[in-house]
């Protein structure tokens, strides 16, 4: 049973009083460019998560608290949290750098994105066009 | 035309004014009036308006609440607070609120049934408390005043310090589950369960 | 037997425990027995005689007391009658109280005479893994035969079969420090932290603080050490800051210190019961610090035939000795390998019972004890071992050992001698108790001085000190616990406080040399076991064959033998079962490695694990403002989530089915009032709040008109159905919506999230209101003329108050909102007010309609009224797989908005791809045949099994209105199959046939609610 810290109305709880919403940072497609998602696009917003053993990054609700969600970094072989932000946030440039695997690439794909090297949209696939309903 | 006819949530439970012989003493109390408020604490505009109807601050720390004449407002979340007054006068406020935030982004509601209170007084009350939820009511941050949101005995509940020394705390639960909420203090509050939790023996 | 009584002559020294003066009545495998307040089942059934208090697990071989507390894992027995009767608890923790009422577990007949004993002379079927190697083939005769044979022949106590009249809770508490424990070295690290003034908690799971204190070696400032305990007992309990739980064995560690606790409370002392206390208590606490003094158990030496009635450890044998008064025999032997059980010679020589010999299996022994014990004159033989017990009456009575020189590279037996005795006390050195320090993954390191594994590394904020930390001197246990105190104290924030710390003589603990096996008399493994795990009866011979057939890895070793398994949990037998392995393959201990300790550390009850939760507290139970008239009116129930609602009616001796036709019939020609409180309801406002509604359902809400009612259609984000309801705009930025039953929480959330988490510009707020509000839907062709009679200010006129549009106002004087809204296909409206207006309003309703023959019906007659029209249920015709497309409900997905909730999924290839389940009506061939819920449609019927599937019944119910069974079912391309026969195999070979038509039966113009 893990102790949980709400970054959002101060609160600390068993994880009972908390909802876990699973892996944090990922991008709804159909958010930014509706009209352009390719099945794959989709099918990895649907489906694949990271599953990495330490620091990993996730989503949580305060539900019996303020009923907010935010953002938790927490190692999952120790099962510490490392830290919390808010859940607009990317992870403070401290935990970003202790971040391996595939979230210190992911982080260092989002650095390179909000530079001024946002890489261009891609070009629609037909395959997500041929799909659609009648 | 009659009046309506008016039932409490535990209305139907022949001992709501008060069960005996338990190591506490329990009330259902109905006689409050609820609006839940939503608005931005961050729009000055807003809380203004809202004190200008309730004539007290919006608390704005968390798990706080602020008292003044018959008026109580609990802190629910940065966003949400919970107004507690006479039943009846609930109507008045209600409308007043809702004209006075007319044009703010805010929301009020009616939600005088939607809880049922039960009242719990005396020195066992903490533990009893205990007995349902994973938090240490004898802490000292749970002061006279405080309002949290918590796990009880299973079920979502609001638990109010109204006073202490001697404690006098409310508890809220959705309506639906006042009666279980009922029956499980009375099989919890027995005397002969009585911990005494870090007391000094004479 | 002979029943002689052990109990020794009143004296100051011995029977610490016991006050003689209160004789305690009691029986054991129905005999009646007495013996004095303070005494455990295990040491007044000693007292009167007997030695054997059950059979082993699978050898069924008469056993006796080994220990003497939780570690015991011989003298099982189950205690209470009927409902109270807890079986497994051990004899030497089982306080004595009059009346209790003890039986003795594994025998069948009697104790004295077993039938299961075949199973020792038959042991060369049962080497290790021999369920495994057993019981492999035929696999049918799992069932059938091997799993009843093994459950009758083996296993521990049988469990209570009737209902069990107490009570049972759970407490939660945060404490600053936790300390596990009771001894000398908790006492001092409870006192430590406690004059920081923080919140301390000591749990101990014996009546009284203390641990071995009182039988151990050593003064405390120049006191027995069991004043200084009494004297740190008093001031605790008059400590603000420290809470002792006595009977309280803390048997779990789990993440960020999380420690559960299991306290008998009412076990010792059953009237306690009558005034309202649990029997068990389950604590869960929260530690800042925990820090574990769980001290060390003693373990026995593997030695042939080692579990006779009779052998116990050392320790507790003095234990025995000195707290009840009770000799184990009258002339012993003493088996060791170590200077401590030098002690429990030269008590039972104080005592007056006859010490035959000391065993040693050192070179040499010359402690300050042993010279002690030679001094007395009690005769020591070290370099020996016992190669054999011999016994009498089927092993239940010793009557000598066999004694051996020994040295450890000397694998046989020369030179034996037999020495006569009629019980031997053993001790093999001592284990630190590490389980809960193992318990969240804390590591252990090998220590050869005590020949033993202690703490080493951990994550947690958990500290260990004393013998659970591998320092047995009394010296260094009080310093260990002051220390780790005074550590964890500071660690929390404690500021230094005042403390007068005790002083113990320094003095050693003695050496201990390790032996796993004692070489026996005779052919190795015939008539000869070297029990390593008692409980389990796994000896040194299944260990060995274990490493000979490959189990190398000690857990697998553990599994394939049993080893440490159960509710043992290794506490004796760990070490020595790693001992042998180590003897058998050449690695040292530390190379092998050990087990893992899981929790608990003794088994505490489901009743502490239930809690509360039993009867009618087993879950919590919603009810509407309308209960108690469901109750009234002989409803029955059916359970929607935590809610009760009324199933159907039955009156005057109707059963179900009946009921719930004349319910149909009165909405379809009368009219019916249905309590729908339970549905969710949801108040959503803000300027954005249109645009919101538009992204999280199907169809378009942005362009409904005030006053208007829609209805709605939830995908999640893979596309597929969740939720369904109406949601009517209040106002130009205000709407009420209305989710399903189940949904009114987790619609509620999902919402939020959206907002939170991915559009978090949208100035909207979400309020749910589900139970404000009581409501109900009256429905019928009767149904306006009803609400016409009432007094209020709303036209229900057809022309003013047309259908999907809502109004608000009072209806005979209660404040209302109504919503003409139809799930039946008839005239209806529902009807919402506060909830605590509910009932009356219901009452009015009834009253109202009584000239109308208004009826009450239930959920089902409302799930067949709409399944007649057609419309589906989440839950029913969805299964969390099931698009709108595929519940032909393409016409409520917007093609216009770019973007909603799950829009993008639904063109995904695999959900756009011909060939789905598609959901269409049944009209069964013979209109007299209800299809079961589920039941499959095949492509081809064959005489058996496998048949290709290509759907399933998801509603199917006879429908009084038509006179005729109707069914819903989601068939494979099914809108294009129209017109054809489909086939149901079904249980017991009775094929339906039904042909796949619309699913809406009645009234498809929906002519019936427009009037
Ligand atoms: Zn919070």
């Amino acid at each position: 049973m893990l102790i949980v810290h709400c970054p959002v109305c101060g609160v600390e709880g068993d994880e009972t009083d908390f909802h876990c919403g699973g892996q944090a940072h990922i991008r709804r497609p159909a958010s930014h460019d509706p009209h352009n998602i390719t099945d794959e696009e989709q099918r990895d917003y649907l489906f694949m998560r990271f599953n990495p053993k330490g620091l990993h990054f996730e989503r949580w609700r305060c539900d019996r608290g303020c009923g907010k969600w935010f953002h938790a970094a927490r190692d999952t072989a120790s099962l510490e949290f490392k830290g919390y932000y808010g859940i607009t946030e990317l992870p403070p440039k401290e935990l970003q750098a202790q971040a391996t695997g595939q979230w210190a690439e992911f982080f260092k794909a989002r650095a390179a994105e909000t530079g001024a090297t946002r890489p261009a949209k891609k070009a629609a696939k037909t395959s997500a066009k041929k799909a659609s309903k009648k | 035309m009659s009046d309506p006819v008016f039932n409490s949530a535990l209305a139907h439970a022949a001992d709501h004014d008060g069960a005996k012989d338990l190591s506490i003493a329990m009330r259902e109390i109905s006689d409050r009036g609820m609006i839940d408020l939503r608005g931005e604490a961050s729009s000055s505009k807003f809380k203004q308006a809202a004190k200008s109807v309730l004539g007290l601050d919006l608390p704005v720390k968390p798990r706080t609440s602020v008292s003044k004449g018959n008026i109580t407002v609990f802190w629910l979340s940065v966003d949400q607070w919970l107004i507690n007054c006479p039943r009846g006068g609930h109507h008045k406020l209600l409308a007043d609120l809702t004209k006075a935030l007319d044009g703010m982004h805010s929301l009020a509601v009616d939600v005088s049934d939607m809880r049922a209170i039960i009242r719990l007084e005396g020195e066992h009350v903490r533990e009893v408390l205990m007995k349902g939820s994973s938090i240490d009511f004898t802490l000292p941050e749970y002061k006279a005043g405080l309002v949290r949101r918590l796990v009880f005995a299973e079920i979502a509940a609001l638990v109010h310090i109204v006073s202490d020394k001697p404690d006098t705390v409310d508890i809220y639960v959705f309506r639906s589950y006042a009666d279980y909420t009922w029956k499980w203090l009375k099989a919890t509050a027995k005397p002969g369960a009585v911990i005494g939790l870090f007391s000094k023996a004479d | 037997m002979s029943g002689r009584p052990y109990r020794l002559p009143e004296s100051a020294a011995q029977g610490s425990r016991i006050d003689r003066s209160k004789t305690v009545s009691f029986s054991f495998d129905g005999k009646n027995l007495t013996g004095f307040a303070g005494d455990t089942v295990a040491s007044a059934v000693l007292a009167s005689g007997r030695k054997v208090f059950g059979r082993s697990f699978k050898y069924h071989r008469p056993r006796g007391v080994i220990g003497l507390g939780s570690e015991e894992m011989n003298a099982l027995v189950a205690v209470g009658e009927a409902g109270r009767k807890e079986p497994n608890l051990r004899a030497t923790q089982v306080e004595l109280y009059n009346g209790l009422v003890a039986t003795s577990q594994n025998r069948w007949p009697s104790l004295e005479f077993d039938v299961g004993i075949v199973n020792n002379y038959l042991s060369r079927l049962f080497p290790s893994g021999f369920y495994y190697k057993t019981f492999m083939w035929p696999r049918s005769f799992w069932e059938s035969v091997y799993e009843p044979i093994i459950r009758n022949a083996a296993g521990l106590g049988e469990a209570a079969r009737e209902h069990d009249p107490d009570t049972y809770e759970q407490m939660h508490v945060h404490v600053d420090v936790l300390v596990v424990g009771g001894g000398v070295a908790g006492i001092a690290a409870a006192e430590a932290a406690a004059a920081s003034g923080k919140r301390v908690m000591l749990a101990d799971e014996n009546a009284v603080l203390g641990g071995v204190a009182d039988i151990s070696v050593g003064s405390i400032d120049g006191k027995p050490q069991g004043d200084w305990v009494k004297a740190k007992a008093a001031q605790f309990a008059k400590a603000g800051n420290v809470h002792v739980l006595t009977r309280t064995t803390v048997v779990g560690h789990y993440h960020h210190n999380y420690v559960l606790a299991a306290e008998r409370v009412a076990d010792h002392e059953p009237s306690l019961l009558d005034k309202g206390a649990p029997r068990h208590r389950l604590w869960k606490i929260r530690a800042g610090q925990v820090i574990v003094a769980s001290g060390a158990l003693e373990r026995p030496i593997a030695f042939a035939n080692n579990d006779r009635p009779g052998i116990m450890m050392a320790s507790a044998t003095r234990g025995i000795v000195d707290r009840y008064a009770t000799a184990p025999g009258m002339n012993g032997v003493i088996f060791t390998n170590n200077d401590d059980a030098y002690l429990t010679a030269l008590k039972l020589h104080e005592a007056g019972v006859g010490v035959a010999r000391i065993i040693d299996v050192r070179a040499n022994a010359s402690s300050e004890l042993a010279e002690a014990a030679r001094k007395a004159g009690l005769q020591v033989q070290t370099g020996a071992a016992i190669a054999g017990i011999e016994t009498s009456g089927g092993g239940k009575e010793i009557t000598g050992v066999k004694v051996a020189p020994y040295s450890k590279s000397r694998g046989r037996v020369v030179n034996e001698e037999k020495v006569a005795c009629d019980f031997v006390a053993v001790s093999g050195g001592f284990n630190p108790v590490v389980h809960l320090w193992c318990h969240n993954a804390g590591k252990l390191k090998f220590d050869e001085t005590i020949q033993s594994f202690r703490p080493d590394r951990h994550n947690d904020p958990i500290m260990v000190a004393g013998a659970a930390n591998g320092t047995f001197d009394l010296a260094g246990c009080l310093e260990e616990g002051y220390a780790t105190g005074e550590a964890a104290a500071k660690a929390v924030g404690g500021k230094t406080g005042k403390l007068t710390k005790a002083a113990a003589p320094g003095g050693g603990a003695g050496s201990v040399e390790a032996i796993w096996f004692a070489p026996a008399t005779g052919k190795y493994n015939e008539g000869n076991k070297h029990f390593i795990d008692f409980q389990n009866d796994v000896t040194a011979a299944d260990l060995e064959l274990a490493q000979r057939e490959g189990y190398e890895s000690v857990e697998h070793t553990k599994r394939y033998t049993t080893l440490g398994m159960a509710t043992d949990q290794g506490k004796t037998s760990n070490i020595n079962g790693l001992g042998v392995i180590s003897d058998a393959t050449g690695k040292k201990i530390p190379e092998i490695g050990t087990t893992t300790f899981r929790p608990p550390y003794t088994p505490y009850s489901f009743g502490s694990i239930a809690g509360t939760k039993k009867g009618e507290l087993f879950l919590p139970v919603r009810r509407t403002s309308i209960y108690d008239w469901h109750i009234a009116r002989g409803a029955t129930w059916e359970p929607v989530g935590q809610w009760r609602r009324a199933y159907c009616y039955p009156t005057g001796g109707e059963n179900k089915k009946d009921a719930i036709n004349r319910e149909i019939l009165a909405v379809r020609n009368k009219v019916g009032l249905l309590d729908a409180s339970t549905l969710g309801k949801i108040e959503i406002k803000g300027p954005d709040a249109g645009k919101f509604l538009d992204l999280v359902y199907t169809n378009v809400f942005s362009s409904l008109k005030v006053g208007k009612c829609r209805y709605g259609l939830m995908m999640n984000e893979m596309g597929f159905l969740m939720d369904d309801g109406v949601t009517v705009r209040l106002g130009e930025d205000h709407f009420l919506m209305h989710t399903t039953s189940g949904g009114a929480d987790r619609i509620a959330q999902w919402l939020e999230e959206w907002l939170q988490t991915e559009w978090t510009t949208l100035k909207v707020f979400v309020t749910p209101v589900t139970e404000q509000w009581a409501q109900f839907a009256i429905a019928g062709p009767k149904a306006r003329k009803v609400l016409q009679k009432l007094d209020g200010d709303i036209d229900f006129s057809e022309d003013a108050f047309e259908f999907m549009s809502y109004r608000e106002g009072t209806l005979a004087g209660y404040p209302v909102r109504v919503f003409r809204i139809s799930f039946s296909g008839e005239l209806s409206y529902e009807i919402a007010t506060p909830s605590n207006f509910g009932r009356g309003l219901w009452d009015t309703l009834m009253e109202a309609g009584a000239s109308e023959g208004i009826e009450p019906y239930g959920t089902e007659a409302l799930h067949v009224l709409r399944a007649e029209k057609g419309f589906i249920v989440i839950g029913d015709e969805t299964d969390g797989t099931v698009t709108p497309y595929d519940v032909n409900m393409g016409w409520a997905v917007s093609k216009k908005k770019e973007d909603f909730i799950g829009k993008r999924s639904l063109s995904q290839s695999f959900l756009a791809s011909e060939g789905r389940k598609q959901l269409v009506g049944l009209e069964t061939k013979d209109p007299n045949d209800v299809l079961p819920d589920g039941a499959y449609a095949v492509a081809e019927v064959k005489p058996q099994p496998p048949m290709k599937m290509i759907g399933q019944v998801t509603s199917s119910y006879w429908s009084p209105t038509l006179e005729r069974s109707i069914a819903m079912a989601l068939i494979e391309g099914g809108l294009s199959k129209m017109g054809e026969t489909v086939s149901f195999p079904l249980e017991g070979g009775k094929v339906v046939e039904a042909k796949i038509v619309s699913p809406v039966f009645l009234d498809p113009e929906g002519k019936r609610q427009d009037v």
